[in-house]
């Protein structure tokens, strides 16, 4: 049962105010170590030099959307297994499918609530404690 | 700590960029090309989601119609032809005033925002490819049924445990170290069981007080892995640490380098990981090409605050300097050679914080294509905008009010300087007009120029119709500046029909006087058949400026060092009176006509005697030279500028006050009205004409 106070979050999103946004909503169920990215390709070497447990990225973002970051992610020699999350845009079911065959561990539909986080980041890495 | 305001404050911040990358993108939607439209997208959706994390509803429905035309122009359902781009630079329009209300917390609903939403969604129909796959989703944000990637890793699986021995230097606690911190962080990562190691504890008598004997087993459980749990006791006081579970025991010491095989010291957590990451790059460019720098957004008012206060601070150095002066020799020139290196600094300073508030001129030169591209549309004419040094930075206060005059000078521009393309064909040019906006650092100014390539301008309709409307009078002969000059004139307009586009009730003398505002000059070249360039110069800042101090009488003045040409004491015989002056300087064989600042101002100077007074010739761009005559001039100083229009309006001739080393306050002197308030005073022609009856008189 992963400690949500030891989880170590990596969030992208080329919104500063969406990337604090959904550190408030992190730290409100006791995650402390978040860590974020205003871009895929910045996320990525974050990522390959940093132990994490989880990368929550924003699919629309320019030079690397969140799509090709998660691509770049399992192709990556390192961090090929760390779980991802996509957040993506109102009902965007296409995309979904796509995140889904590219090794998306989940999705989440932007706005969303601290309560449907937690739920999706269970989903993915098992009960918060 | 970040507050939900806080964060809408970058939420609104980033819109604003946001609008400005979309309009500047919509220009070029025309184009087709795929990269644009796709960064239009962006922008909209990060907007639209923006909002609806911050629950802008209005924002949402409005940006998501316009998310979905784009959308389908992004799919190639829908062509970006002119007309659904024209839509698409309305709905812009109407995005950024809902963003605007939204921000001020006003009602969003209106007739326009109601009208251009069912424009777009008229344009979304009309595709046939229809709003499907995304409106379909409202109450489908579920998708049960695809299979998402089980997570491989063993992260999470189970949590592991880890024995931990440590056991602080004997000398911790002399050196201030604290072996429960390192406890402490324990506990957060994970649960922790502590045991304490009495081994090294000596019998009673031995025992020294302020040593630490003893050391510390810890189990602890925790999702950790082990390099994290080693980078959160890395930099706690520890002599050793020690992870018996290892089959090769390791151990580090806080007060080694870390071993080539460690972790290096990652960034504390709810750090940003990369700086160059950030979004922040607010005035950079979001090219690949783009130099990464790290930034941070800083709240105005807290610049603003620094502002003010390095404006004290060079008030109080002046207080310092005058008081100096006091002193006896020997104590003096120590003082003053500190309070030089104090000016220096403060100058740095004052520097340092202008290049804070200074922003590039991007955000004004980016509205610029729109509009010479809808200008082009309305006349039939055929324009190019070029932009050169939009890296430019200027103070925050400028760019905000460059805007209209720039926006005005190039639908001037374009509306009178631009022919249409067959009369420049047959005047044996380019069809295509081109409208270069420009800036450039230039002695401690910003020079902006529009220039362009049509006709020049005009100088005998000018004239005629100056004459016509009484702004010149009939018989002055007036030089090639100076009818060019006429144009700023108030009430002056040359179309014979008031055009859509240049006509809307502000003339360019409107322009001048915003520049005027701002400290700045106005200057204008033509050439016939050539074209014409506006040329701006204004301050790279508002708040503090070189001044010239100079007496009057009693009263002490500042001229700013930026209206001065020189200073001089003028022989009797250099001065020629003239009815209806106070005399004029013969300068290089160019009559200046003198104004005496004393009587001018109705202060009473003693200094009638020219020959005991100082003349300082100004410049300024409608009238020509001034020779101001001053008592006496008291050197060169940095000013702060105060406001006084909001406590004592418009005085003619002040354009604002400033406090001085002795703590009196002085006015600061607005070279242009001044010689405004002169030829009030002394000539019965006024404003812009008044320079060509000098020079007509001195002919």
């Amino acid at each position: 049962m992963p400690y949500a106070g030891a989880l170590k979050v990596l969030i992208v999103d080329d919104q500063n105010s969406v990337r604090q946004m959904t550190r408030l909503s992190l730290e409100e169920f006791g995650v402390r170590n978040v860590y974020d990215s205003g871009d895929g390709a910045s996320a990525l070497k974050f990522a390959g030099s940093q132990p994490l447990d989880l990368i929550i990225s924003d699919y629309n973002m320019p030079e690397m959307d969140g799509l090709a970051l998660l691509r770049a992610v399992r192709a990556h020699p390192v961090v090929r297994r760390l779980p991802f999350i996509l957040l993506t845009g109102r009902g965007d079911k296409e995309l979904v499918i796509k995140a889904a065959q590219a090794g998306a561990n989940n999705y989440l539909v932007k706005p969303f609530t601290a309560a449907a986080l937690r739920e999706k980041i269970e989903q993915v890495v098992g009960k918060l404690q | 700590m970040t507050t939900i305001d806080d964060l809408r404050t970058t939420f609104f911040d980033e819109c604003d960029e946001l609008l400005v990358d979309l309009e500047s993108n919509l220009a070029r939607m025309e184009e087709g090309d795929a990269d644009v439209i796709n960064a239009v997208f962006r922008a909209v959706h990060s907007i639209k989601g923006g909002a609806g994390i911050f629950g802008y509803d209005g924002l949402v429905a409005f940006s998501h119609s316009f998310e979905t035309v784009l959308d389908l122009m992004r799919q190639g359902a829908l062509e970006s032809s002119s007309a659904a781009v024209a839509t698409l630079l309305t709905a812009s329009d109407m995005l950024s005033d809902l963003v605007s209300s939204a921000r001020s917390g006003a009602a969003t609903e209106s007739e326009g925002r109601a009208q251009c939403q069912t424009a777009l969604e008229r344009l979304a129909a009309g595709s046939g490819a229809g709003d499907a796959p995304h409106t379909s989703g409202s109450g489908a944000e579920s998708f049960d049924d695809i299979a998402f990637t089980p997570v491989q890793s063993d992260h999470f699986e189970s949590t592991e445990r880890h024995t931990i021995i440590f056991r602080p230097a004997e000398h911790a606690f002399q050196e201030g170290r604290d072996p429960l911190e390192a406890l402490r962080a324990l506990g957060q990562i994970g649960e922790v069981e502590i045991a304490a190691d009495l081994d090294g504890l000596p019998a009673l008598p031995d025992l020294v007080v302020d040593q630490l004997h003893i050391g510390w087993r810890v189990v602890l459980e925790t999702a950790a892995a082990r390099d994290e749990v080693e980078r959160v006791l890395e930099g706690l006081p520890f002599a050793s640490i020690a992870f018996p579970d290892e089959p090769l025991p390791s151990s580090f010491s806080v007060d080694d380098k870390p071993e080539p095989g460690d972790p290096a010291p990652g960034p504390a957590p709810t750090e940003p990981p990369a700086k160059a990451g950030e979004d922040e790059r607010a005035n950079e460019p979001r090219g690949r090409d783009a130099t990464q720098r790290s930034t941070a957004r800083i709240d105005l008012e807290k610049i603003d605050r620094v502002v003010n206060i390095v404006g004290e601070l060079v008030i109080a150095q002046a207080m310092l300097g005058q008081i100096a002066q006091g002193l006896p020799d020997e104590s003096r020139g120590q003082i003053a050679q500190v309070l030089d290196e104090v000016l220096h600094h403060t100058r740095e300073l004052k520097d340092s914080v202008m290049a804070m508030r200074a922003q590039p001129l991007r955000t004004v030169f980016q509205k610029m294509p729109r509009l010479v591209r809808e200008l082009s549309l309305k006349t039939g004419k055929k324009v190019r905008l070029e932009t050169v040094g939009e890296g430019t930075e200027v103070d925050r206060t400028i760019i905000e009010r460059l805007s209209d005059p720039l926006t005005h000078i190039i639908r001037n521009s374009i509306d009178h300087g631009i022919e249409s393309p067959e009369a420049r064909i047959a005047a044996g040019k380019d069809g295509e007009g081109v409208v270069t906006l420009s800036a450039i650092h230039r002695g401690g100014r910003i020079v902006i120029e529009v220039r362009d390539d049509g006709r020049g301008i005009d100088r005998d309709k000018v004239l005629a119709r100056a004459r016509e409307r009484g702004l010149a009078p009939a018989n002055a002969a007036l030089s090639e500046e100076e009818v060019n000059n006429l144009i700023f004139a108030p009430g002056f307009s040359t179309a014979a029909t008031v055009s859509d586009i240049s006509g809307r009730g502000v003339g360019m003398d409107v322009v001048r006087s915003n520049i005027q505002d701002l400290g700045g000059r106005i200057a204008l070249h033509s050439q016939p058949g050539a074209g014409m360039t506006i040329q701006l110069a204004l301050p790279l800042t508002l708040a503090v400026m070189d001044g010239m101090m100079v007496r009057a009488g009693e009263d002490v003045y500042v001229l700013p060092i930026s209206a001065i040409v020189e200073c001089l004491r003028p022989q009797r015989s250099d001065v020629h009176a003239l009815i209806g002056t106070r005399g004029m300087l013969r300068l290089r064989g160019e009559l200046v006509p003198l104004v005496y600042l004393g009587e001018l101002l109705s202060a009473a100077s003693e200094a009638r005697e020219l020959s005991q007074g100082v003349v300082i010739i100004t410049e300024s761009s409608q009238s020509g030279r001034l020779g101001l005559v001053v008592d006496d001039l008291l050197g060169h100083q940095q000013v702060v500028i105060k406001n006084i229009e909001d406590s004592y309006g418009v005085i003619p001739g002040i354009a604002a006050a400033t406090i001085l080393g002795d703590g009196k306050v002085a006015f600061i002197l607005d070279a242009d009205k001044l010689a405004d308030l002169a030829a009030a005073g002394f000539s019965p022609v006024r404003g812009a004409a008044s320079a060509g009856v000098f020079s007509a008189l001195s002919h």
